[in-house]
């Protein structure tokens, strides 16, 4: 029989769960738990999305010729040695 | 190959350097930005730890990987960067080291579902991250930038934040979280998917 899992302990585990880390047991647990908790299910979403939109890279650009400007001390340094 | 590479520098080819550095140029820089937020300090501090890198590479011990060593630098640097802006601040990034207390509470915005970044104006959708980003404490959004932009294990960012592995999986839970909260609350006005409206479900 399933020991049912709180709603606070679904939040402790729900990074680990996104990432795939948790134990099987726990998992099957926190999905049982998904399934009837709208709330967590909710939080499971969107927290989801929220990685997947970080690894998009959509806010991270990187600036134009940073590979040039990236060593402007060490440059520097160079020419004066 | 790396080996070679370090080895080449450490006998005066420069230009090995510059090749030994080219995979890591933007993970140098996200990781400054990680801590720093604001790009311009973090291009700073970015040619800050690459000479820093240079001039200390006789001191890389080979038992760690080069990118771990040189995002270490990175952070340090950006950290006491952070550290001189807010000097007049109590605030410190790296006070306690132990697990964090309590539990974080996601809200309740009822369900959100998915949001497919197609569907968002991607000017919108950046700025809502940033603002979403800035809000986090510095210490949940090193963590955040090194896990999933960066996507280093949890050993290796334990390793560069110099923490232990569980006190990254807090963290990274913290921050995650805390993104989610952040950002959420757009569905409610400027972002919808053209599906049924969500019903709000706020506890205040």
């Amino acid at each position: 029989m399933m020991i049912e899992i709180s709603c606070v302990e679904v939040w402790r585990e729900i990074s680990n769960y996104i990432d795939e880390a948790t134990d099987p047991e726990l998992r099957d647990r926190m999905k049982a738990h998904f399934k009837v908790c709208k709330h967590c299910s909710a939080v499971l979403d969107g927290t989801r999305n929220v990685v997947r939109l970080i690894a998009d890279g959509a806010e991270f650009e990187v600036p134009a010729s940073l590979s040039k400007r990236i060593y402007a001390k060490l440059d520097s340094q160079l020419r004066k040695s | 190959m790396e080996d070679q590479l370090i080895d080449r520098c450490l006998g005066g080819d420069h230009e090995a350097f510059y090749e030994l550095m080219r995979p890591y140029e933007r993970a140098v820089y996200f990781a400054a930005v990680g801590v720093l937020h604001n790009s311009a300090d973090a291009e700073e501090v970015a040619q800050e730890a690459v000479l820093k890198a240079f001039n200390n590479l006789s001191k890389f011990r080979r038992e760690a990987k080069f990118s771990t060593w040189l995002i270490q630098i990175t952070i340090n640097e950006a950290r006491m960067r952070f550290r001189k802006d807010r000097a007049h601040l109590y605030e410190s990034i790296d006070e306690q080291k132990t697990d964090e207390e309590g539990d974080y509470r996601p809200k309740d915005f009822a369900d959100w579902r998915d949001i497919p970044s197609e569907e968002l104006q991607r000017r919108e959708l950046r700025e809502a991250l940033k603002r979403a980003l800035q809000s986090l404490d510095p210490k949940y959004r090193e963590v955040l930038v090194l896990r999933d932009v960066q996507h280093m294990s949890i050993i290796e960012t334990a390793q560069v934040l110099g923490i232990s592995e569980g006190l990254v999986k807090t963290r990274l839970l913290r921050a995650r979280l805390q993104m989610r909260d952040a950002l959420a609350p757009g569905i409610d006005g400027s972002w919808t998917t053209g599906r049924a409206e969500f019903k709000k479900v706020r506890p205040w």
